[in-house]
């Protein structure tokens, strides 16, 4: 009998965007969030009351992953972000302090939300087509032959995460590391649709983060192998070793839950029966030449003993998350059946040897065709290496993304404000129209840009959290103005590059403060699109990841702008 | 008075959503997962009514929703208008069934008539959406359902999407309605831009195993496992030896083996699993070069089946030798990356119906919108079903003598308003050609239940029937072996064919040529019209057409979809034609206002009249909600224009490109006015304790 029980009427909010608790945790949100962008970030420690694990961090994948949003607004902002850090891994924050910018710079200008939606679309697609298009002046396309380029995408991603803890030295050391495992995951035979391989994070903590390395091939944890201090491995020849990779169980065990009732007559063994079938397996093996056997699951030791007395060397326990890469790497196919196989299943390796890290001993599998590289990560202590190996993944996810489409944007808060004085130069002059088009007054369309520009200039403004931030006229970069200085009227003393490092305080480029407050002029030419000469230390962005965050932060803007009532359902 | 503010309540929490300006409403789920939604039945869904009345009322405008695919909010806005009318008024709804039929049939088939247009330009035999048309109505539909920034988008991919599908007829349509589940896939986190439509099916598994060279071949659907042990749940195996055993087992997986060896041996190169299958068998399937799909969803299972036509592969099922025929032809099968999850995207040759599968993937922020997007565009199918529909049948519900006495009532009038010139030789004459025709093509049809309407027929007092319809009676008995293929509704039809001398010989042919080809295709049709619950009625209007340039009465003694719409275009006794469609932004609602009130104005009845005013005065409650929301007195110089140019008999003036359907429109009138009906007949609310059991209605379906 089913249980019926009155559901609990709903709950109804109109209008949720005018009520004081939203405008209050959005800001608060976006508090937190400002104050962990950049290079300058202040960290964040995250923990819950009852003790346990500390969190320390400024990305917003971990910040946005442990807080709790209790707001249905904020929960769909906050979700938003998280499934664009799920496609990009970068620009996180970007995407979510432009968000929460757009929100409360919108909603404070008393605009029918349908119209503001409208036209901040076609803001949008200003900057989108823009960015898009050759004339675009903050992008850098990304030249292949030249590690250059890649090496400041990495170290950007890497300098932005304060939590990791590293000096410049080492951030050169990572970098290097991270564009080298990322060159052994491009296959070296293309066909038609060609296919990246894996890099795989092997963790070592407590050791110094300059004892980090990469590796060709795989490495399994094996904390028996120490004990074999010689490996003797039958080669069929000199770099030629023939491997078997198992995805059955071969421990000899007879338990199979979805079968029925076995009965067996007095004194028949059928664990004897399977272990049987288990040496007869090892004999093939053997007779097949095979060097190393490699199993996800467990391996029976009388077979693993006979298996070493006959020089092939069986690793059991591997896991479900190596068998990919493994049978990639070494072209063979796992073996799901102990009753027959064929030796096309078998695999090949180059070389196998043991290596130890720290306390951890591994095998080390070689191969000939390095799609699969290990990336050795080294840092002293749990929190520094959890963030440490983000900010590698989001790095690594970073080239990749690049490779497909080679382009990079002016990192250091260039791009915002580059795009903020294009926005801003566009709609002055914008034929009548395109206000047709939205539906709008000329005055609407220009209040509801410069509030698109002020957000896009507050999160250029959120790289530095005590200086002062100015805005040239001619290429609308991003300059810092170093602190400890006070208010002074020549700035051309106190600045050297900008943001990005692409361009240098050699004229008076008539800077302004870039304060995301107050009005700014209006700008009467484009801005510029400065003279690339492979300046070697840039701050460069993923261009993938700003495009789409860029878009998303519009979109969910819009989307929460839009909203008109809130049902919380009660039961 | 309870209802009536009931209803206001409800439609208060509505008004918000609606039209171009509204909002979208945040749903948090039970479960605490955000919904994004502007459709009117989740948001009725949502709130969890408790007064009953308001349960009522949400459930019939979710039936509505339901079967038109729009007009929740509409629905709940003019209900509440009505009821607080009749509230005013003092109570007049026992007149409404006689408003119906006098006031509101006239006004929607005389008066509105003039003004539609209609979404099938071409004069096929069988109508599809015109292109430009098809893109207006996305358009206007989507602008209630989606945000301000998306309509335009996904307008565009919706259109691209039913265009690539070959989809613009009611049978593609409706197969897209029932397996859009399964026919797009939503990825999170990318703008709304990245959406795109992608030939073939995407399915939300990755492949199992995959073989590059399995493109192709053809592809098995299983819904079983592949390999068996020796001994399954439920069987107890005996082992007399260890060599036995151990035999067994290899016999089992050699099975296995040779089970995947004849799959490739057939040319099999794909097999689609609806449960996991065992690591031996993917082993195998690795082997020989198989890709394999597991864990399919019965979603997935039933679309590839539908669309390919092949039924289940048992494995042990024959002796296991022979080759099996039973595959689907597939063109392309690769895994497909989007985001970050990988589905195999696999293309099936064409098949049934001309349909051509395409998978629509929709990008959005969040899951929520990914999903109100999907709901919109579902909805948007059922819409554009609802385009090949007319208004034309006569309920059966109505007690007899009432209805022979209104009818008596209703064509006198129109008799004597209207001069027929109709001579009785000819009509005989034509509807004994017609019923000869008929005989002749469904002879070979066996006759069940039409005593019902050669009863009424018989009921009819001669003396009372006007000229025009005595003629009638042969050819509804000659109906009667026609019946068969046309479902329930035909005993309505049957009662009132309709002849138009010029045009009969024509129109024979063009049954000739179609019925054969049609007949299971119009069954089909027949049915989902009258399951639809509130199919429509049409009296005897012998001057339907009397009104327009051409003064005919439309012969369509087959009132099935597909044929009626084929001849629609110079004659038809419909109140609404099949493909009617109005400009959207409240036209509908402004010219039947206006007609309700010219008609009503010919009745001398005051009950009738009171009802009148108040369903023609709540009507303007949609074009108020619509332009009410902007700068202060728009609605006014609207409604001032639209009027000012019925009444001097010029073109309306429209500058809006979206257009709305006018049979959901209308059906959505008769629908709050049967809501009203209901509710105002209730006297008393009774709490029980106990859940009420369900009784099952099985005559309903054995009509069918």
């Amino acid at each position: 009998m089913s249980r019926l029980e009155a559901k609990k009427p709903s709950l109804f909010i109109s209008d949720p965007l005018t009520k004081d608790t939203v405008s209050q945790s959005l800001s608060l949100l976006n508090r937190i969030l400002k104050s962990c962008y950049g290079p300058a970030g202040r960290l964040k420690q995250l923990h819950n009351g009852v003790g346990g694990y500390v969190c320390i961090t400024s990305q917003s994948s971990a910040i946005l992953g442990r807080l709790s949003v209790s707001h249905p607004v904020l929960k769909v902002l906050t979700a938003s972000v998280q499934n664009h850090i799920a496609r990009f891994s970068d620009c996180g924050l970007f995407t979510a302090i432009l968000c929460c910018s757009l929100i409360e710079n919108f909603k404070s200008l008393h605009v029918p939300s349908c119209t503001v939606i409208k036209i901040s679309k076609h803001l949008l697609s200003l900057c989108t087509d823009y960015l898009k298009s050759e004339a675009c002046g903050c992008r850098v396309s990304v030249d292949f032959s030249n590690l250059k380029t890649l090496l400041c995408l990495a170290r950007s991603i890497l300098t932005s995460k304060p939590a990791c803890m590293l000096n410049a030295t080492e951030v050169d050391h990572l970098a290097m590391l991270i564009v080298k495992a990322f060159m052994f995951t491009i296959p070296c035979h293309v066909e038609t649709k060609a296919v990246l391989g894996k890099c795989v994070t092997v963790p070592v903590k407590g050791r110094r983060v300059l004892d980090s390395t990469v590796l060709p091939g795989l490495l399994i944890e094996t904390p028996e192998i120490q004990f074999a201090k010689l490996l003797s491995v039958k080669r069929i020849s000199s770099d030629t070793i023939k491997i078997a990779l198992f995805c059955v169980s071969m421990s000899g065990d007879l338990f199979n839950p979805e079968e029925g009732t076995i009965t067996v007559h007095h004194r028949i063994s059928l664990e004897m029966s399977e272990l049987n079938q288990l040496l007869n397996v090892g004999k093939q093996l053997v007779n097949d030449e095979v060097g190393l056997v490699v199993c996800q699951k467990v391996i029976h030791p009388s077979l693993k003993q006979y298996l070493k007395e006959n020089q092939v060397m069986a690793v059991d326990r591997a896991g479900l998350s190596v068998m990919e890469p493994l049978s990639q790497m070494t072209g063979s196919k796992p073996i799901a059946s102990i009753h027959s196989f064929s030796p096309s299943c078998y695999g090949s390796l180059k070389d196998v040897c043991t290596k130890s890290f720290g306390s951890k001993h591994f095998v080390h599998l070689i191969p000939n065709d390095t799609v699969v590289c290990s990336l050795v990560l080294c840092n002293r202590n749990e929190t520094a290496w959890d963030e440490l190996k983000c900010a590698c993944e989001t790095a690594e996810h970073v080239l990749q993304l690049t490779i497909k489409e080679p382009l990079a944007l002016l990192g250091g808060g260039c791009t915002e404000s580059h795009l903020a004085s294009y926005v801003r130069y566009k709609t002055c002059s914008l034929s009548t129209s395109s206000f047709k088009d939205v539906d709008c007054s000329q005055t609407q369309y220009q209040l509801i840009a410069d509030a698109f520009c002020r957000s896009l200039e507050s999160v250029a403004c959120s790289l530095s959290h005590d200086d002062e931030i100015l805005t040239d006229m001619v290429y609308g970069h991003c300059w810092l103005v170093p602190s400890g200085f006070p208010s002074v009227s020549n700035w051309s003393d106190l600045l050297s590059k900008c943001g990005c490092g692409i361009n240098s305080n050699t004229q008076n480029l008539n800077w302004r403060l870039l304060q995301p407050h107050f009005g700014s002029p209006t700008i009467q030419s484009c801005p510029k699109e400065p003279s690339v000469d492979a300046a070697d230390l840039l701050t460069l962005d993923c261009f993938a990841a700003k495009y789409s965050g860029l878009q998303v932060a519009v979109e969910t803007a819009n989307l929460i702008l839009d909203l008109s009532c809130i049902i919380e359902d009660q039961n | 008075s309870a209802s009536s503010l009931a209803a206001a309540a409800v439609a208060g929490a509505v008004r918000g959503a609606l039209g171009p300006r509204g909002g979208r409403a945040l749903v948090l789920r039970p479960d605490g997962r955000p919904l994004l939604t502007r459709d009117g039945r989740r948001l009725l869904e949502a709130l969890c009514l408790q007064p009953p009345t308001a349960r009522l009322m949400a459930a019939a405008a979710c039936r509505h929703r339901g079967a038109t695919g729009d007009g929740a909010k509409t629905f709940v806005l003019l209900l509440a208008a009505v009821l607080r009318g009749l509230r005013a008024a003092g109570g007049a709804g026992r007149a409404l069934p006689d408003f119906e039929r006098r006031v509101l049939e006239p006004a929607a088939a005389l008066g509105l008539r003039r003004h539609l247009l209609s979404a099938f330009p071409g004069e096929e035999a069988e109508p599809r959406v015109d292109l430009a048309a098809l893109e207006a109505l996305l358009d206007a539909y989507l602008r209630g359902r989606v945000g301000p920034g998306e309509r335009r988008r996904l307008a565009r991919l919706c259109r691209e999407y039913l265009g690539r599908c070959a989809a613009r007829r009611p049978p593609a349509l409706r197969l897209l309605g029932r397996h859009f589940e399964a026919l797009h896939a939503a990825v999170p986190g990318l703008p709304l831009d990245g959406s795109a439509v992608l030939p073939g099916v995407v399915l939300r598994r990755d492949f199992a195993a995959y073989s590059p060279a399995s493109g192709a071949a053809g592809a098995v659907v299983v819904t079983e496992p592949l390999h068996a042990g020796p001994s399954a749940p439920g069987v107890e195996l005996v082992v007399g030896s260890e060599g036995q055993y151990e035999a067994a087992r290899r016999w089992c997986e050699a099975r296995t083996e040779a089970a995947v060896k004849r799959l490739r041996s057939s040319n099999v190169g794909l097999l689609l699993s609806s449960v996991k299958q065992q690591d031996v068998v993917i082993y195998y399937a690795k082997l020989y070069g198989v890709s394999v799909v597991e864990c399919l969803s019965a979603e997935e299972v039933a679309l590839v089946r539908e669309i390919t036509g092949v039924s289940p592969y048992s494995p042990f099922g024959d002796n296991g030798c022979s080759e099996i025929t039973d595959t689907a032809a597939v063109t392309f099968c690769r895994p497909l990356l989007l985001g970050s999850k990988r589905y195999a995207h696999i293309g099936f040759a064409s098949s049934a119906c001309a349909f051509q599968p395409h998978c629509l993937v929709l990008c959005g922020p969040v899951d929520g919108v990914n999903e109100q997007h999907a709901a919109a565009i579902q909805g948007a199918f059922t819409m554009l079903q609802q385009l090949f529909k007319t208004v034309d049948g006569r309920e059966e519900c109505r007690s007899k003598g009432e209805s022979q006495s209104d009818a008596l009532d209703v064509c006198s009038r129109h008799s004597s308003a209207t001069q027929k010139q109709l001579t009785v030789e000819n009509i005989c004459c034509n509807s004994n050609q017609v019923s000869e025709h008929q005989l002749k093509t469904h002879r070979g049809e066996t006759d069940t239940q039409i005593v019902d309407s050669a009863l009424k027929g018989s009921e009819n007092p001669a003396g009372i029937q006007t000229a025009s319809q005595i003629p009638s009676n042969p050819a509804s008995h000659s109906e009667e072996l026609n019946v068969p293929c046309r479902g329930a509704g035909s005993s309505t039809d049957a009662q009132k064919p309709h002849a138009k001398c010029e045009h009969s010989g024509e129109m024979h042919k063009g049954y000739e040529s179609d019925l054969p080809v049609d007949n299971q295709k119009n069954y089909g049709t027949a049915v989902l019209t009258t399951d639809n619950a509130n199919t429509v009625t049409v009296c005897e209007r012998l001057d339907v057409g009397k009104d327009l340039e051409k003064a005919s009465c439309g012969i369509i003694p087959f009132k099935h979809e597909e044929g009626c719409v084929s001849v629609a275009q110079n004659y038809s006794s419909s109140i609404i034609e099949a493909g009617s469609v109005l400009p959207v932004g409240g036209y509908f609602e402004i010219l039947l206002h206006y007609y309700i009130q010219y008609y009503a104005k010919q009745l001398q009845q005051s009950a009738v009249t009171v009802i009148s005013s108040v369903v023609a005065d709540a009507l303007l409650i949609i074009p108020k909600s619509l332009h009410g929301t902007t700068e202060g007195n728009s609605f006014a110089k609207f409604y001032l224009k639209t009027t000012n140019a019925l009444r001097k008999n010029q073109p309306l003036p429209v500058n809006e490109k979206g257009l709305e359907s006018v049979y959901c429109k209308y059906q959505l009138v008769i629908s709050v006015l049967h809501c009203v009906t209901e509710l105002l007949s209730i006297d008393l609310i009774i709490g029980v304790k106990r859940p009420l059991q369900k009784i099952e209605d099985n005559d309903s379906d054995d009509d069918l």
